[in-house]
């Protein structure tokens, strides 16, 4: 479980995030969305310590981040890191190692297992993310699909209880976007907390279980994705989704294909690799 | 660029031309080479009047021009190269404390000596091992590079040092670095018997200072033999020693001197040529400039990576240190940062020359590998380190095994570039007497009046060196190119 308490944040005179209060259980999906510049990024950096942060707290299990006592890389801060994991919207892998070499260097060097048990697990997590056949291949060499795949194994590889997603649709085109959604559908079903940035209403639609809506550094509104999505409260969400002033939700937003509660995908490149 | 080169090559062809005597007489001038930074009392800059000169060298100068009716002009010249740059026709006569040695007579003509030295041997005060030279055998002795006792000492089994000025072999003397230096007494008089840790052992043989022309100019040497002859006999010679300090009665020979002892006095000559014995030489100041480079490498390399590292992740302070630092040595020459580090701190800091060399050296690369560092570590992007801050590595940690690797790969090339740089540069540290690939190849050069095979030798030992590097350093690349 993830408890942020009255989080504020000041970048060159500017708040970026102002008083956010919020609680990510164990097992749950929650999309933040919200117009750009409205801090959906700034907080997920933070809930990972990358970002330093000037009032309030964040809880992850029995530890606590205050301000002062997040350093880039300060030992406690590490230690909360491996059990919150952190996928970029530009991925980052480790451009000199191969996808294998990526999702096995943290397990080796931060989590001290021996290279034979490590092989193994990065071995099972690119079959997990349906890369077992490109496991020798350069971050240059793979799409942009494939890294964010590598990026999630090498993520998952340190056995977080929560993964951050930084705009994970951004970059993928519509029919990716399906099988990343099937993909993190599976990893929610084996209990994993996940939080993600996202533009993409169908993706907060088919896969949160609950929507946050951040603007001005406030949450606006949260609550179920039919309930935020479809019938906002607030007149800037509705603005932002571009919903008319007057709005029955007579839009029909096209399914994924995924219930809340699917599980077959039905994406022709779901399982297939890309 | 040839063009320059060419109009200066036709020039010195112009300048030769004609007999020496009648050359003089028509453009009115005496033009004669020396080094100002000889000093005391031979011919240096005048202090009350820049630009002037003063000397004994400099009355005799103007002297035998007045003799010859003409006005004497002064040009300055490294002493080790004044053979050289009067056989290419830089100037007239050399007239610099030049000695009679077997080597310059089969090289160039000599005038009537002007002046008798002694090869004066000094030790330290406290040291009384040092008796003569038979006492030391196996021993440093320092002296000037390509003088008579240079020569001396080369048949006499000691190990001799070469050195480019005068002072420098005194410090060391009086640091320990040497057990002797064996100087003419002119030299040893003003440089070395003042310092009080010092003591003379003895004159260990003598020597004439003479003027020397290039073969051709006979009628200048007879016209100038006749000169010396004159203001000798007159009195004026001796007087001009005694205004400098240097007369004393074994100068009555000058006085004295026939022309039948000129004829004997040069009767020997010697022509030494390029032996296997010289390969040898060459082969061991090879060992000397790699031993230096890779040295001074080996410091540079952590130094720069701690450096880099202070200034792009270290606190404030550290980095504005590191910054200092790399502008400090960066924007001072080596050449300065040597003789502060071997002559300057001397009395603190006790190092033997080639450790000195390679701190030196290593001090001043270290400063351009921080920056080759900095470059590497700047072109990785900032999200591999992110990415690796996330997966739960600490900052050691993510250096290490994400970044560091990374720009490493970046920096390769410039390092590569400056191993070489430094190969070459390691020719430096000859101001601090050692004796490296390019000093031996000056000193053989000097020798056998030749530059040509002694440069290819030395240019091909080099390229030797640095080649096999250059292939290395294109073979990583390709490995770390592939992962």
């Amino acid at each position: 479980m993830i408890e942020v308490k009255d989080l504020c944040k000041r970048y060159d005179g500017r708040t970026v995030l102002d008083g956010i209060d919020a609680t990510f259980q164990t097992g749950e999906v929650v999309a933040l969305v919200g117009p750009s510049g409205g801090g959906k990024s700034t907080l997920l950096r933070c809930l990972n310590g990358l970002e330093p942060f000037d009032g309030g707290s964040i809880r992850i299990g029995n530890d606590v981040l205050e301000p002062g006592r997040v350093r880039a890389g300060g030992g406690r801060v590490c230690e909360l890191r491996r059990r919150v994991g952190f996928v970029f919207q530009q991925w980052h892998l480790f451009a000199h190692r191969t996808a294998l070499g990526n999702v096995i260097e943290a397990p080796i060097h931060v989590r001290g297992l021996g290279v034979k048990d490590a092989t193994e697990l990065g071995r099972a997590l690119l079959d997990k993310v349906g890369l077992s056949h490109r496991e020798g291949a350069y971050p240059f060499e793979l799409s942009g699909g494939e890294q964010q795949r590598v990026a999630i194994a090498r993520a998952l590889a340190m056995e977080p209880e929560a993964l951050l997603l930084d705009e994970p649709t951004s970059a993928l085109d519509p029919e990716r976007v399906g099988s990343l959604v099937s993909l993190l559908a599976r990893l929610r079903d084996d209990g994993l907390t996940l939080v993600a940035v996202t533009h993409e209403m169908r993706f907060a639609r088919e896969l949160a279980s609950r929507v946050l809506v951040l603007h001005g550094g406030r949450i606006l509104e949260e609550g179920p994705p039919d309930q935020v999505l479809d019938q906002p409260r607030h007149e800037r969400t509705r603005a932002f989704l571009g919903l008319g002033q007057v709005s029955p939700p007579s839009r029909v937003v096209p399914s994924l294909g995924l219930g809340r509660t699917g599980v077959a995908p039905v994406f022709p490149a779901a399982s297939a690799g890309e | 660029m040839w063009l320059p080169l060419v109009v200066v090559m036709l020039s010195c062809v112009a300048e030769q031309r004609g007999s020496g005597a009648e050359r003089v007489r028509r453009t009115g001038v005496l033009t004669w080479g020396a080094d100002a930074q000889g000093g005391e009392p031979y011919a240096m800059e005048d202090p009350d009047a820049p630009g002037g000169m003063r000397g004994f060298e400099v009355e005799l100068a103007e002297a035998l021009a007045r003799e010859l009716g003409v006005r004497s002009r002064f040009y300055q010249n490294d002493w080790s190269n004044l053979i050289p740059s009067l056989e290419r026709g830089s100037f007239d006569i050399a007239l610099n404390g030049i000695e009679v040695t077997p080597a310059r007579s089969g090289r160039v003509l000599f005038t009537r000596p002007y002046y008798l030295f002694h090869l004066r041997l000094m030790a330290r005060a406290n040291d009384a091992t040092v008796t003569g030279m038979e006492s030391l055998r196996g021993r440093r002795v320092g002296t000037l590079a390509n003088s008579q006792a240079w020569d001396q000492l080369q048949g006499a089994g000691v190990q001799a040092v070469p050195y480019e000025g005068v002072e420098e072999p005194y410090i060391d003397l009086e640091q320990g670095r040497l057990d002797a230096v064996l100087m003419d007494d002119i030299i040893a008089q003003r440089y070395g018997m003042p310092r009080a840790a010092l003591r003379v052992v003895g004159d260990v043989g003598e020597g004439y200072y003479a003027i020397a022309l290039r073969p051709g100019d006979e009628s200048l040497r007879e016209e100038l033999d006749a000169a010396l002859g004159r203001i000798a006999r007159s009195g004026e010679l001796r007087a001009i020693f005694q205004r400098w300090g240097i007369d004393n009665p074994t100068e009555q020979r000058m006085v004295e001197w026939t022309d039948a002892q000129t004829r004997e006095l040069l009767s020997t000559t010697r022509a030494p040529r390029l032996g296997w014995g010289q390969l040898w030489l060459f082969l061991q100041a090879s060992v000397v400039t790699l031993l230096v480079s890779v040295g001074a490498m080996v410091l540079a390399v952590p130094l720069g990576m701690a450096l880099s590292l202070s200034r792009l992740y270290g606190p404030a302070w550290l980095g504005r240190l590191a910054t200092l630092y790399v502008e400090l040595f960066r924007g001072t020459p080596v050449l300065l940062q040597l003789y502060v580090l071997y002559y300057g701190l001397a009395g603190i800091l006790r190092l033997d020359a080639v450790s000195a060399a390679i701190l030196g050296l290593g001090l001043n690369y270290a400063a351009y590998e921080a920056e080759v560092y900095r470059a590497g570590v700047l072109s990785v992007p900032r999200g591999q380190f992110e990415a690796a801050l996330a997966l739960g590595m600490n900052t050691r940690l993510a250096l290490r095994r994400v970044v560091m690797p990374q720009a490493f790969r970046v920096a390769l090339p410039g390092m590569t570039n400056d191993f070489i740089a430094l190969l070459k540069d390691s020719s430096l540290v000859s101001v601090i007497s050692v004796v490296e690939l390019t000093k031996r190849m000056t000193i053989t050069a000097v020798d056998v009046r030749s530059w040509l095979l002694p440069g290819a030798l030395c240019a091909a030992l080099y390229l030797a060196m640095s080649y096999p590097l250059s292939r290395l350093a294109r073979r990583l690349e390709a490995r770390l190119e592939r992962g």
